[in-house]
């Protein structure tokens, strides 16, 4: 099954990139604004011999990784904190309502007056908009914990630290592996975004180049390239997401019973 | 859009500045980083062919020798140039002559330092033209009444030329549809009939001529003979703590702007290194002039032309401005 699958995929894939490769050289589309699939891959080869590209390259993973974590580790500290202390919950819950949907590139200019083109800038966006995403689901994550596993918990005399960490913490953690996933690929959409409208170096900075130098099969090949990241980047999230969820099924398994 | 970003991060600047004065590390980033007796100083520049004499005199050592080193750092237009010296996170930046005057006449604190770039003064050979699509019925400025005419930014240098074109062509410039598109994305919007006209610079003019479009007027040259099209500035802050770096900047820049002039051929291979156009069209991209000095009288026919289509609340101080 998993065999037709894969190869069903890469069927797909290999149509659509035929296409890509027919449709301008039919003159279906204009070839100067559509490069066939073969010239993006030109250019793509050329870029990989670019020490340039590699650096950019560089530059958008250390943004995505260094914001990611600070999201992932803000986000469920600031999480299971509110979600701990009743009055904070109510205190914050309009807060939270009302800075959520606050679009991250809307902070833009601020990033640009405090941190101008550095890295800086690039980490305010992305940890903003990958925070919220953790946040949420730490919060979710905490209200689903199970009251008769919690009474059990407590009749049995464990602390909040021990109920934090065996009853809590493994309710959540699914939800927090989702927020984690939804921010791993927040957070490689506004770091490309910052770098592509603010100038910050990265593959985004790069595109933008591109575009102004009206290389288009270079500037196709740069998009590939984010493509290719935001993929691998959900692959890595899934594989961990799996690993650190291994036990999950068994586990509420003999809570619910 | 973008207006509206420069807008508000230039308020959110001057509200920031009153509250709190300046961030922590301006005060470092104020003399920018020395080691050895060499300064290095942040630039904020597009990265275009317009900017070329900077890389080139850095290149063949002109600030160097004046223990200066540039760092350049790219921004996706003047959006985040402006409000990125006025904040200290450059020392040096790089915009056209209108958003400059804009920018003083809101009382923003800039000053021109260095000249920037130039018209050819050429018209049918500048480096930017309002041109149309292959085969178009409109052949001069005056056909644009009631047409859609792209400019890069609306209510600024290149609107108030394409109006100027309009107007010596004998046409009533308020009649003119303006749209705002980035520059490289006009040719694609010309040739599908989007707009009926675009005020393109290079390279997407050569861009729009390999397609077959034609241009129909000079802009650049019709608002003013050499008209100095864009600056090199600084905050009146670091203009003011830093008198001789910002000496030192001068002097480097008008000797890079006089090489550039003069080099055209080493002009079009360091493009290559910052940006990304293709041997083919930098070939056929017209190059700007590089004048040491600006041209003052280009800049009041520009300032005159600005206040007349209401650009400034009220006209800049030109000799506070100038260098």
């Amino acid at each position: 099954m998993r065999g037709a699958n894969a190869a069903l995929g890469t069927a797909g894939l290999a149509v659509f990139l035929a296409l890509g490769e027919v449709a301008p050289r039919l003159g279906l589309v204009k070839e100067a604004y559509f490069p066939p699939t073969s010239r993006i891959a030109d250019a793509l080869g050329q870029e990989a011999t670019d020490g340039a590209f590699w650096t950019a390259l560089g530059d958008t993973l250390t943004g995505w990784a260094l914001g990611l974590v600070a999201a992932v580790v803000g986000g469920v500290v600031v999480g299971l904190v509110l979600s701990v202390v009743p009055y904070l919950r109510d205190a914050t819950a309009s807060t939270i309502e009302f800075l959520r949907p606050i679009p991250s590139v809307a902070l833009i200019p601020l990033a640009v007056l405090l941190y101008g083109t550095e890295l800086r800038s690039v980490l305010l966006l992305v940890v903003y908009a990958s925070f919220w995403q953790v946040l949420v689901q730490v919060l979710y994550g905490v209200r689903d914990v199970d009251p008769v596993a919690e009474e059990t918990a407590r009749s049995y005399g464990l602390g909040a630290w021990a109920r934090t960490r065996h009853v809590l913490w493994p309710t959540a953690l699914p939800y927090v592996m989702t927020g984690v996933r939804l921010a791993a690929a927040v957070a490689l959409i506004l770091a490309v975004t910052a770098e592509l409208v603010i100038g910050a170096p990265g593959l985004g900075a790069r595109i933008a180049v591109a575009q102004s130098s009206q290389a288009v099969p270079d500037l196709y090949a740069l998009v590939v390239v984010t493509g290719l990241l935001g993929l691998l980047i959900n692959l890595g999230a899934r594989a961990v997401e799996r690993r650190a969820l291994a036990w999950h099924q068994s586990v509420r398994g003999e809570v619910a019973v | 859009m973008r207006r509206l970003l420069a807008g508000l991060a230039v308020g959110t600047f001057l509200v920031a500045a009153s509250a709190c004065g300046s961030s922590d590390d301006s005060g470092t980033s104020d003399k920018g980083t020395s080691s050895g007796g060499t300064t290095t100083v942040k630039v904020g520049i597009i990265p275009i062919v317009d900017v070329a004499p900077l890389y080139l005199g850095q290149k063949k050592g002109f600030y160097g020798k004046r223990g200066l080193k540039l760092s350049m750092t790219t921004a996706q237009g003047g959006a985040a140039i402006v409000p990125g010296v006025v904040s200290g996170q450059f020392q040096f930046g790089f915009s056209n002559m209108t958003s400059l005057m804009i920018a003083r006449s809101q009382n923003v604190p800039v000053k021109a330092v260095a000249n920037g770039v130039a018209s050819t003064g050429l018209a049918g050979k500048d480096f930017g033209a309002i041109t149309v699509k292959k085969g178009s019925a409109l052949t001069s400025a005056k056909d644009l009444e009631g047409k859609k005419v792209a400019v890069n930014t609306l209510k600024n240098i290149n609107e108030t030329a394409v109006r100027e074109s309009v107007r010596k062509a004998g046409g009533d410039p308020s009649k003119v549809k303006f749209v705002e598109l980035a520059f490289d994305q006009m040719p694609a919007a010309l040739d599908g009939g989007r707009i009926d006209a675009a005020m393109v610079v290079e390279p997407a003019l050569a861009t729009v001529r390999s397609q077959g479009g034609t241009e129909i007027a000079s802009s650049l040259v019709d608002v003013a003979k050499d008209l100095t099209v864009a600056m090199y500035f600084t905050s009146t802050q670091y203009e003011q703590k830093n008198p001789d770096v910002v000496k030192r900047f001068q002097e480097a820049t008008a000797e890079s702007l006089a090489y550039a002039d003069a080099h055209p051929d080493e002009v079009r291979s360091i493009v290559t290194s910052y940006t990304k156009i293709p041997a083919a069209v930098l070939a056929k991209v017209t190059l700007p002039k590089w004048p040491a000095e600006p041209n003052r009288a280009s800049i009041e026919a520009l300032e005159m032309l600005g206040e007349q289509d209401g650009l400034f609340k009220s006209a800049p101080d030109l000799d506070e401005l100038l260098p």
